[in-house]
């Protein structure tokens, strides 16, 4: 019996309506196997994938270990769950959907504070008056780290936000904020404003490969198939 | 991953008491800070940068945590947390473990555990006198351990700051070089902000604002950042105040007809920094500069004067000692001397003792005020294979 290619799919929610679309519009149907509330499944006409239906955090954990062969799933996820995203995956194609932007947002009110350098230039006086560096809220550390070492800048915090970190500001409990955002609508609700400078990562979907996966060169041709029809 | 925190453990120890012995004999009294830190004190006081780091992690009633990654700080928590008075004088040693994460991967030279021996002297308001102190007794106890062959590198903080001033650098535009002195690259772009452009943050900014500032009257100044933002109908959203925006935009607004920091003063501040080379020669470099862009130097050069005799008067030999005025740029909680001894087995890129003045510590440790602090650290793993390497 020859391996199957595993493909990794979100479990639920609005992410697993749009792949199975994505997927109709290539002519390709993906349908559960056995029970109704399983987590498996198969494409019509591609016998040889195998779908796992996951949920979207662990798709980017299961690309990293390699344990699927393909995972659809946002770049932002990606990214923040490994630092060396480009040699552990391959992004194959993107999706069109699940947009999301991974921005940089401080209060409105900060009329001097329009790029990353003056955050920069305020984090010494704020020190000064609060005896601690501004705090970040997110919950994409690693993202947060990494964009803000890029830029040399290290005076501030992070603390960790698992939700409505767009409040975090109001309520005293963060200085500004790492999130997503895809109109800026709900940041402005907030009275947040985006830095000119403060776009961290334009995010969608991916059709994703796995390169520590056991790949075989039938394994890889049905890859390249796959990818091709989603690319309409 | 190694399965030893130490490989020649007895050697260690024994070398540990003779250093320890060292510092008790001059007064300090031997502590064990917590190994187990809260991390916020640590984030608060050294920034983001510590995770990249340090082992940071969170235990089952959700506290953030970490491994104490020097001995410092934990010592500044001790002394805060025995005295309601900080500026009370106190002398502390310690020795015990310190960890480190090795993002290149643990070796010889960088373990992830190893044992820091040193001292810490708080409250001692005759600086040069406890800096040199501080140094002598370091110096003492590599000695006795079998140190011979090193050389010291020194940096002064305080002495930068003191060039600015020199330099006729405005109080605002010294505060902004000060902050950027730990990234060089920002550092020489404020520089050259200054020079070429200084209102260039200004004019991201409305003029109906700035002009409406008055850097004379903090309250007119804050009523009119407030009401700019009514105007506009901009909440005041969160924990920075009026009063810390309107302080910034006034400095901002002050940069609008600011003549441009005058080249002969940049050029004063870029060839201090490039100052390097043996201690006593340095002294006399520096002066040449500030003698030559005719200026007075302040109490600084003195201040540097003084602590060199005195290190000398202990009978540390001088020749050894080289200065460079970007030294310690990585190391940001200090805040006036730095030292460095290192050891030609490990270079300066792993040096066997180091420390300063971080007179802002104990603030972070939670105390109301700054208090005088200095103190240094001996890497007694790295000591230990120094010694051994120079007999064989």
């Amino acid at each position: 019996m020859s391996a199957k290619l595993t493909l990794a799919i979100p479990s639920k929610g609005r992410l697993m309506e749009q792949v199975t679309e994505v997927f109709a519009k290539a002519g390709l149907v993906v349908k559960k196997v056995g029970h109704a509330r399983g987590y498996r499944g198969e494409i019509e006409g591609l016998p040889g994938v195998d779908v796992a239906y996951v949920s979207s955090s662990e798709i980017a954990a299961a690309l990293k270990a390699g344990s699927v062969h393909l995972g659809i799933t946002g770049e932002d996820l990606v990214r923040e769950s490994m630092s060396d995203a480009d040699t552990r995956v391959t992004f194959l194609r993107p999706l069109g959907f699940g947009f999301a932007d991974v921005v940089v947002a401080v209060p409105a009110c900060w009329i001097d504070v329009t790029t990353v350098a003056d955050l920069e230039a305020i984090s010494g006086a704020f020190r000064r008056a609060h005896g601690r560096w501004p705090r970040a809220a997110t919950k994409y550390k690693n993202l947060t780290r990494r964009f803000f070492a890029a830029h040399g800048f290290g005076d501030y915090r992070i603390v960790e936000s698992l939700g409505a970190t767009e409040g975090t500001p109001a309520a005293g409990t963060a200085e500004f904020i790492v999130d997503i955002t895809t109109t800026g609508e709900t940041l402005r609700a907030n009275g947040l404003r985006i830095l000119d400078d403060g776009v961290i990562l334009k995010s969608q979907a991916h059709l994703i490969a796995a390169n520590l996966a056991p790949w075989t060169p039938q394994l890889a041709k049905l890859r390249d198939d796959l990818a091709k029809r989603l690319a309409g | 991953m190694t399965a030893e925190t130490a490989l020649r453990f007895e050697a260690l120890e024994a070398q540990a008491q003779k250093l320890m012995s060292v510092f008790t004999k001059a007064g300090h009294e031997a502590v064990a800070p917590s190994v187990i830190q809260p991390a916020d004190v640590f984030l608060d006081a050294i920034g983001e940068a510590l995770r990249a780091r340090t082992y940071v992690f969170t235990d089952p009633d959700g506290a953030e945590l970490c491994l104490r990654p020097d001995l410092t700080l934990p010592t500044c928590r001790l002394h805060v947390a025995r005295h309601a008075d900080p500026a009370i004088k106190a002398r502390y040693c310690y020795n015990g473990s310190a960890f480190r994460f090795q993002p290149q991967g643990a070796d010889e030279a960088h373990p992830r555990e190893f044992r820091q021996a040193g001292i810490e002297r708080f409250g001692e308001s005759e600086r040069e006198t406890a800096e040199a102190a501080a140094i002598t007794l370091i110096m003492e106890a590599l000695r006795g351990a079998g140190l011979n062959d090193w050389t010291m590198r020194i940096g002064d903080h305080g002495m930068f700051r003191s060039v600015l001033t020199a330099a006729g650098v405005p109080e605002r535009w010294r505060r902004r070089l000060a902050d950027a002195f730990w990234a060089p690259e920002r550092f020489h772009a404020e520089l050259k902000q200054l020079t070429r452009a200084p209102d260039a943050n200004a004019r991201k900014l409305p003029r109906e604002l700035l002009t409406a500032l008055d850097p004379g009257d903090t309250e007119a100044s804050e009523a009119a950042v407030g009401a700019y933002l009514d105007a506009h109908a901009i909440e005041l959203t969160g924990t920075r105040t009026l009063a810390e925006m309107t302080g910034h935009l006034i400095d901002v607004a002050r940069d609008i007809d600011a003549a441009p920091l005058p080249a002969a003063a940049a050029s004063l501040i870029e060839s201090y920094v490039a100052v390097s080379g043996p201690a006593r020669a340095c002294g006399e470099t520096i002066a040449g500069l500030l003698k030559g862009a005719g200026v007075s130097a302040g109490p600084a050069l003195d201040i540097y004067d003084k602590r060199l005799a005195q290190l000398a008067n202990a009978g540390l030999d001088l020749s050894r000692v080289t200065f460079a005025a970007e030294f310690g740029r990585n190391l940001e909680y200090y805040t006036g001397l730095v030292f460095e001894v290192i050891s030609p087995l490990f270079g300066p890129a792993s040096p066997i003792a180091g420390g300063g003045r971080y007179d802002s510590l104990l603030r972070s440790a939670g105390a109301a005020i700054d208090v005088p602090a200095v103190g240094g650290a001996i890497h007694t793993e790295r000591l230990l294979k120094a010694v051994k390497e120079a007999r064989a």
